[in-house]
């Protein structure tokens, strides 16, 4: 961050039925951030999320229904705009993303707009079959070329959100289907915002494609390739067009 | 049995259903207009088949019931087509309102507790 702003740190976890994992979670990142600027959005548990978080001491917004992790994010961001927050990192509430990377991934936000902790940027690889492998390159080659830098690990959350992106993401944010991850770098760099990767370790657990059969892997590929192509054939959502005809006419005045 | 009544019988019945799921509230105005309409055609089209067979001879369609196909097939895509966009913008305002309540809600809870 340049040396006139200092940087107002939100961390949002969003969460659906997480009971098992989520308390963990607080409980490590208490060691790296004040908790009362930690928002857990429960995206419609019906588990005792909530009331876990609330205990750990941490804000919680919870949707009445189930609406998926895009939403959940859209919440989170809608919440960072109204109360002032420069930045905003996303944290699986499952423990796989470690804390003690959160310097390493603010530390970017001065340089670029989305900062993104990846797995393979260290040089590590996509450890599973050559099709898997395939497909995941294939994701990030695409995502790359939208977001005209090199980018190894799209599917990653663990990402930190710069001022100009809480400005964009809380007015809309991509809801579909793997929104929150690579629809929006998509959809960010399209809005002329700058996006990096900075290399992180993560913690074991169902990374990369959610997928069991071939069925499920192609039908997986599929769509992912759809939402890429769709990312770049869309323009802007009403609610970013609108803004973008009231900030322009505020100039002319 | 003249086919044409059981025509007849069925676009009356179907008149009649709108007319009562109106009446009663279940169907808003906004879609009442293109239902009566879709009745009222299938009624004159059921009492006056002449009006087919003209329109198709208009077209150059041997077979007027193909027109009837074709025309009915199209109205049912428009039809779902607006179900679609309505459902997609009913989706995208419950979305809203649910994470603008949720916020509402979460700020509240913070302020009584402060």
């Amino acid at each position: 961050m340049d040396a006139a702003g200092e940087l107002k740190t939100l961390i949002a976890i969003p969460a659906y039925n997480e009971q098992a994992s989520i308390g963990a979670v607080i409980a490590e990142l208490a060691g790296h951030h004040p908790l009362e600027h930690v928002i857990v959005v429960d995206d419609g548990s019906r588990d005792d999320t909530s009331q876990i978080a609330q205990a750990a001491g941490v804000r919680v917004i919870r949707h009445a229904i189930n609406l998926g992790v895009g939403a959940a994010m859209g919440t989170a961001f809608k919440f960072a705009a109204r109360h002032g927050y420069n930045a905003m990192v996303q944290l699986d509430a499952d423990g796989q993303h470690r804390p003690e990377y959160l310097e390493t991934l603010l530390a970017g936000v001065g340089t670029a707009d989305i900062v993104v902790g990846s797995r393979f940027a260290g040089g590590g690889e996509f450890r599973s079959t050559w099709a898997r492998r395939g497909v995941q390159r294939l994701i990030a080659w695409t995502v790359s070329a939208y977001a005209r830098t090199r980018l190894t690990d799209v599917t990653s959350g663990f990402r930190v959100s710069g001022p100009r992106a809480i400005e964009l993401f809380s007015q809309h944010y991509p809801v579909e289907y793997l929104g929150d991850t690579v629809e929006s770098i998509v959809f960010a760099t399209r809005h002329g915002l700058t996006v990096k990767e900075v290399p992180v370790l993560m913690n074991e657990r169902a990374a990369g494609l959610p997928s069991q059969s071939i069925l499920r892997a192609t039908l997986y590929t599929g769509r992912i390739l759809l939402i890429l192509v769709l990312a770049g054939f869309r323009s802007s959502p009403p609610t970013i067009a609108e803004a973008q005809r009231r900030a322009k006419k505020g100039k002319k005045r | 049995m003249n086919p044409q009544v059981l025509a007849i019988v069925l676009s009356v019945a179907m008149f009649i259903v709108v007319l009562v799921l109106l009446r009663f509230y279940f169907l808003p105005e906004k879609y009442a207009v293109i239902w009566l309409v879709a009745a009222v055609v299938s009624i004159v089209l059921s009492v006056f088949p002449g009006i087919l067979d003209a329109v198709s001879d208009f077209f150059g369609i041997s077979q007027p019931i193909n027109l009837l196909f074709v025309g009915g097939f199209f109205v049912v895509l428009l039809l779902l087509m607006q179900l679609s966009l309505e459902l997609a913008r009913t989706r995208d305002q419950l979305r809203k309102a649910i994470q603008a309540l949720a916020i509402e809600a979460e700020e509240t809870r913070h302020d009584t507790e402060q």
